[in-house]
């Protein structure tokens, strides 16, 4: 057994992240291997950027996307962009990385890795409030808000239903379960009142798609992540904080009721602006966050990161839809769904086997 | 003597009836404080509260004389530290990310490192003994050297005061008695300590004071010798005893008498 070396550290560890430093004023510890992720991954968006505007029938030239970006296209090319491919890919990019921001903020505080928005019913709840205010209310409610409503009163319901709040992982997915079942019920009567016969809208509001989108919704959901950006950076450090217990969280300093508070806040919003411009597409924010995980190996929210991975995954799921021999008019809501369904179920078993369920 | 922290009119509970009542408690630079109790006496919920984790129904702690729920959270984590009883380590840490944590309270939003936390968390480690498993996974460690882990945390932290909530649970007599050791070394160095424990023979062989508590009130404080007596023990937990010195130390040694 080791007895208490009383002297001070004489064999110092060697390995210790390297910082970034700008002056006096900003020194930022940065995780080498995280750092590197964020690169390659960034890189694959790069590529699945690429491939959605220049693959099939109406593809850009490859090398003619620079120019077609900067408003220099012409014809087809420059109706593909604007109209067709374009607005599309910038919606996909901002939901992904949106909904992989909620899921970290979210799981990395219930400490929970099923605590997330789209399996708790919160993606569901915002879904029928959008579309709520999209059928119903149509031009009176802004579909934002009404995502948003739809979004708190869910997670609301769910929070009260479980009896303990957002803590126990089991009562949190039974609850969910629940929730997420009356948000579609209603979503359906809503959509089979105002949107007879129309399968393709019942899908997107239940499923999510990335069908016929514009640039005002890219401009939401990019406004939405650009936003966030400075209460997550002073969120980082408090989230990190609060994944060692409540009680350690207030010792450091960093309270863990505000903390909470304010990144389940800020989780909600994210989500509920996805889902405004795309539908509750399923277990982005589930998985973005996990792979992230996985791939650094590292403890941590892991915010920047989940964002890319959430941006990568939405962006090549809707590539794999609108390339798909049965045609781009299938919601890529359901192809997240079948995907992510297999992840969740693998979840759950490890969940049950660990015996956290 | 001016305390370094203090209770005044603590009442603290959870809604119902108080758990703890009006209980005044002053402790001084310097000091090795334990405090001991039947379950259930309120002695963690008072080391909560010193450790500005339970708001207090009425009366203040004061950490250097002021008033600590009338400074910032970060503030008082700078000066005082405390490990509670049961933290969570979040997956994949390793030992050194663990201790780094414990750095928070002296970042700002721009400022998240300085020369001071490698420094800290270097110390940290040397004195846990952990510095050749700096870079081990936490959940990898046996249960002793998980607990050493948390313990660098809260000295990484690099305070003057340092709250233990029962931090030898769940591990055996050997590492109980390592781990106290680190304690005792840790206030030899200037560290004022104060601990909840559970056993009456370590808590009076390593206090240099003892509080005694008993639903929600000090019924004795002072040197382990005075505090800990056959009549308390009875009083106090319903178990019938000898108190004899500890052959190694001295320090009181509680015999319970056999059910006949």
């Amino acid at each position: 057994m080791n007895r208490t070396p009383t002297g001070p550290a004489d064999a110092a560890p060697a390995r210790r992240d390297p910082v970034l430093r700008l002056g006096r004023a900003v020194a930022l510890p940065v995780h080498p291997r995280t750092l590197l992720w964020c690169a390659l991954l960034l890189l694959a968006v790069l590529a699945v950027a690429v491939a959605t505007l220049s693959l099939g029938r109406l593809g850009i030239a490859p090398g003619r996307i620079p120019a077609v970006v900067a408003g220099g296209g012409e014809g087809t090319e420059a109706f593909v962009y604007e109209r067709l491919r374009g607005p599309r890919l910038a919606v996909a990019l901002g939901t992904g990385a949106a909904l992989g921001l909620a899921g970290a903020l979210f799981q990395s505080v219930t400490r929970n890795p099923l605590g997330s928005p789209d399996v708790i019913g919160l993606g569901a709840g915002a879904g029928a409030g959008a579309a709520c205010a999209a059928l119903l209310l149509p031009g009176a409610v802004p579909v934002p808000l009404g995502a948003l409503a739809g979004a708190v009163l869910a997670m609301a319901v769910v929070a009260l239903a479980t009896g303990t709040g957002l803590r126990h992982p089991g009562r949190l997915i039974v609850a969910g379960i629940g929730v997420a079942a009356m948000a579609q019920a209603f979503t359906q009567f809503v959509v089979s009142v105002m949107a007879r016969d129309q399968a393709g809208v019942l899908s997107a509001y239940i499923n999510g798609s990335l069908g016929a989108r514009d640039w005002d919704h890219a401009a939401t959901i990019w406004g939405a992540v650009l936003l966030a950006v400075p209460p997550l950076l002073y969120l980082a450090g408090p989230v990190a904080v609060n994944e060692m217990g409540d009680e350690l969280s207030d010792a450091l300093g960093a309270s863990a009721a505000r903390t909470r508070t304010l990144a389940i806040g800020l989780s909600v919003v994210l989500s509920a602006a996805a889902v405004a411009v795309a539908g509750p597409i399923a277990f982005v924010a589930l998985t973005a966050p996990q792979i992230s995980r996985r791939l650094t190996g590292a403890a941590g929210p892991h915010l920047a990161l989940s964002a890319v991975t959430g941006a990568l995954l939405l962006a090549a799921a809707d590539l794999a839809v609108q390339q798909s021999p049965v045609g781009d008019g299938l919601p890529v809501g359901l192809f997240t769904m079948a995907l992510g369904g297999a992840y969740l179920g693998h979840l759950l078993i490890r969940e049950w086997r660990k015996g956290v369920l | 003597m001016n305390p370094v922290l203090s209770a005044e009119g603590l009442t603290l509970g959870y809604g119902g009836d108080p758990v703890v009542r009006d209980l005044d408690l002053s402790i001084a630079e310097g000091e090795f404080t334990v405090i001991v109790g039947p379950n259930g006496c309120g002695k963690s919920t008072l080391l909560k509260a010193l450790g500005r984790i339970n708001r207090p129904v009425s009366g203040r702690v004061l950490l250097h004389g002021e008033d600590v729920r009338a400074q910032r959270a970060k503030a008082v984590a700078r000066r005082m530290a405390m490990l509670p009883q049961s933290p969570t380590a979040p997956e994949g840490i390793t030992v050194r990310g663990l201790a780094a944590r414990g750095r928070f309270p002296h970042h700002t939003l721009l400022l998240q490192w300085s020369p001071a936390d490698d420094e800290a968390v270097d110390r940290a480690l040397g004195m846990t003994g952990l510095a050749d498993l700096a870079d081990a996974r936490v959940g990898a460690l046996s249960g002793g050297q998980r607990q050493r882990a948390w313990v660098a945390m809260v000295l990484a932290q690099d305070t003057g005061v340092l709250l233990l909530d029962e931090p030898t649970t769940f591990l055996d007599i050997a590492h109980q008695y390592d781990l106290l050791e680190l304690f005792a070394d840790l206030h030899r160095r200037g560290r004022t300590v104060v601990a909840v424990l559970h056993d009456l023979a370590q808590a009076a062989r390593f206090a240099t004071r003892l509080v005694l508590m008993n639903r929600g009130s000090v019924v004795a404080d002072g040197a382990p010798e005075a505090v800990i007596t056959a009549a308390r023990v009875e009083e106090v937990f319903g178990l019938a005893c000898d108190v004899v010195p500890d052959p190694r130390t001295r320090t009181p040694l509680v015999i319970p008498h056999e059910r006949t």
